[in-house]
């Protein structure tokens, strides 16, 4: 055998060991995933037959159509985007900086205060913030969830744009500061631009944590108020568990978070700074 | 275009300082470079004076303004990073016209600032590629367009040229020389490279250990080099050192610590006896058949000269030779020194001794 196709296949087991890898990985997820498309699709029969039917031969659109007949759908669809949309907004205005005046001043205490935040159970300041809340008779609209959904998306986003500010090299904020830029023009015009891939991920980061946040919404949301995930539960325990229309449900709750994965994934190119330093 | 005076500049970080009562005086459109070991405060005092570091004590003075207090932005210098610092998400064009946009300047007069300087660094074909899409040469060019296109004062450069291999080196070397001559701006110029430090300079100012060891012309340096920290940091290959003593009978010989006598043109009386070190450039060392008794170590051609390693008693000396010669490792050769190239220096101070 010659060293070129002894390399060649070399390179080829290695490549299949990594594929192997990788779908040993994914697997547990991608059944999950694949098995749940399955059970949307299948009749409630089917469902419950045994041995279970993987592919069914009757297809059923009806447990779709149903989740968005269902009343009220579209309202917790919009509560969902309003209360995650208006969360991440706001902890990518508050976050973005906060992340990058950490990581220029180096602090690395206040860096930890954030984290312990992140740490902390929810539950345990749910009840004091239900009762302020109450207080100030914010209960039957979106705001109090909103508010506390901040405690989960603010500190991804710091931390996230702390790692991004971490990496940009100071020199460029120096070269700018030499040009004549003052600090926010460094900020806006160098900074931020380089770190756009940071903010992406953090973007993504905070709706998916936002989105598929559950705990929150089951405390404070009233019947109008309700998020996506919280009606896909009430669905679970007021009829019967028909699996059929509930797994249908929770698909239609994560699609959205997939396709904005898929459509952000683009702007998530590695290597933006690639060209700025020698060897950076 | 500027004359630039630091006057017994000093800087620390806490307890630890770095620059110690540095002072040059920088002749408006003079060619300055900062040489000396890494760690030696080149790097701070170049920031200094763009800015970037605070002044601990003394005062830099660009023109007649004192510039200690003020922002970078005010001290209308530019500087070229060692890594460039180009702006990775503009253009070549953006990253040359980013100054002059922040500084309000009309459109019609950045076009044609921008215009005039890529004509001169040869970058008009790629003013729309990103900076990763270039060589580095290529991007150590636009990182000097940039610095043009402003019309600065005063140049700084920190080691522009260490990242790149050695030929372009050599070519970005005349190139900047070149520049300078046209722009005749004043250019502080920091690098480690001696070699650099001696083509390009009209002064050179060697630094050791936050302090300045001499400055002066390139050639002056080379020549009567200050001390033996100068004296050994300058020249390549550099300068054999000797240690040893003068004759104490006042004859002009000095007499190395494994009994090798050397004979010197002139020793001042009062230095007879004394311990001291003796210098000579490896070209000031020729062969000669009634010189000393020397053993080839090692022989090196470059093509245009040898270098050969010798052993004399126990001294390692390098010798460079400018004719083709043909010496096996164990040879012995006969050697002798340009009497009026010996440097002599304190044997505890190190600072030069007259001979
Ligand atoms: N922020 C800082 N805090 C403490 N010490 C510092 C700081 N910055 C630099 N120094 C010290 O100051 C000294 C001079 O550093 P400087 O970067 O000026 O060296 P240099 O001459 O440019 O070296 P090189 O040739 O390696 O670039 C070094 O000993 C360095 O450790
Ligand atoms: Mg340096």
């Amino acid at each position: 055998m010659s060293a070129a196709t002894r390399r060649r296949m070399m390179r080829f087991a290695s490549q299949l060991g990594t594929l192997f890898c990788a779908a040993l990985l994914v697997s547990p997820a991608l059944f999950f995933f694949l098995w749940m498309i399955s059970l949307s699709l299948k009749l409630e029969i089917d469902n419950g037959a045994y041995p279970p039917i993987f592919i069914p031969t009757h297809i059923a659109w009806k447990n779709y159509s149903g989740v968005f007949a269902s009343n009220n759908f579209f309202l917790y669809f919009w509560n969902s985007i309003v209360v995650t949309g208006t969360a991440t907004l706001l902890a990518l205005i508050v976050g973005v900086p906060a992340g990058y005046g950490i990581a220029r001043m180096k602090a690395s205490k206040s860096a930890i205060v954030i984290m312990i935040a992140r740490m902390t159970p929810g539950l345990s300041y749910l009840i004091p913030m239900f009762l302020i809340f109450q207080w100030l008779g914010l209960l039957g609209t979106l705001a109090p969830q909103i508010i506390i959904h901040l405690v989960v998306t603010v500190p991804i986003v710091i931390w996230v744009m702390i790692g991004y500010f971490e990496t940009t090299p100071l020199e460029l904020e120096e070269a700018a500061m030499i040009d004549g830029a003052n600090r926010w023009q460094i900020f806006s015009q160098v900074t931020l631009p380089i770190a756009r891939p940071g903010i992406v991920v953090s973007l993504i980061l905070s709706v998916i944590f936002s989105w598929n946040n559950f705990i929150f919404g089951v405390v404070l949301a009233g019947r109008d108020t309700r998020t996506l995930p919280v009606a896909v539960y009430n669905m679970l325990s007021f009829e019967q568990v028909s699996w059929g229309p509930l797994a249908a449900a929770a698909l239609v709750v994560t699609f959205p978070v997939l396709v904005l994965t898929i459509v952000a994934q683009r702007q998530i190119v590695a290597g933006l700074t690639a060209g700025a330093v020698k060897g950076g | 275009m500027a004359a630039v005076t630091l006057s017994h500049v000093g800087k620390s970080y806490g307890a630890v300082g770095v620059l110690h009562g540095v002072s040059v005086d920088i002749a408006d459109g003079e060619f300055v470079i900062l040489v000396g070991q890494s760690g030696c405060g080149k790097s701070t005092l170049l920031r200094m004076i763009a800015g970037l570091e605070s002044v601990t004590s003394g005062d830099i003075s660009i023109g007649d303004r004192v510039i200690n207090d003020l922002p970078p932005k005010d001290r209308d210098i530019a500087m070229v990073f060692q890594n460039y610092a180009l702006y990775p998400h503009m253009t070549v064009r953006k990253n040359m016209e980013f100054g002059l946009k922040l500084r309000g300047t009309p459109r019609a007069e950045i076009n044609e600032k921008v215009a005039h300087a890529s004509a001169i660094l040869g970058l008009e074909s790629l003013m729309e590629r990103l900076p990763r899409e270039l060589s580095g040469g290529q991007r150590q060019r636009v990182a000097m367009g940039r610095a043009i296109v402003r019309d600065p004062q005063v140049f700084l450069f920190d080691e522009p040229l260490s990242n790149l291999d050695a030929k372009l080196r050599v070519h970005m070397r005349t190139e900047i020389k070149a520049l300078h001559q046209r722009l005749g701006a004043t250019v502080i110029y920091v690098t480690h490279d001696q070699i650099e430090a001696m083509t390009m300079a009209d002064k050179i100012v060697v630094m050791h250990d936050g302090r300045i060891a001499q400055q002066g012309a390139p050639l002056d340096i080379y020549d009567r080099p200050a001390n033996l920290f100068v004296a050994q940091f300058i020249g390549s290959p550099s300068m054999n050192i000797l240690d040893g003593q003068f004759a104490g009978d006042g004859s002009a010989v000095f007499i190395t610590d494994k009994g090798v006598h050397i004979l010197l043109a002139n020793v001042p009386a009062e230095n007879a006896g004394r311990p001291a070190k003796i210098g000579i450039r490896p070209e000031h060392i020729m062969l000669n058949d009634s010189g000393i008794a020397a053993r080839v170590i090692v022989t090196e051609p470059t093509g245009s000269e040898t270098q050969l390693t010798l052993d004399v008693d126990g001294h390692e000396l390098v010798v460079l030779i400018r004719d083709r010669v043909d010496y096996k490792p164990n040879d012995v050769l006969k050697i002798g020194l340009a009497q009026n190239h010996i440097h002599a220096f304190d044997a505890d101070s190190g600072s030069r001794l007259t001979l």
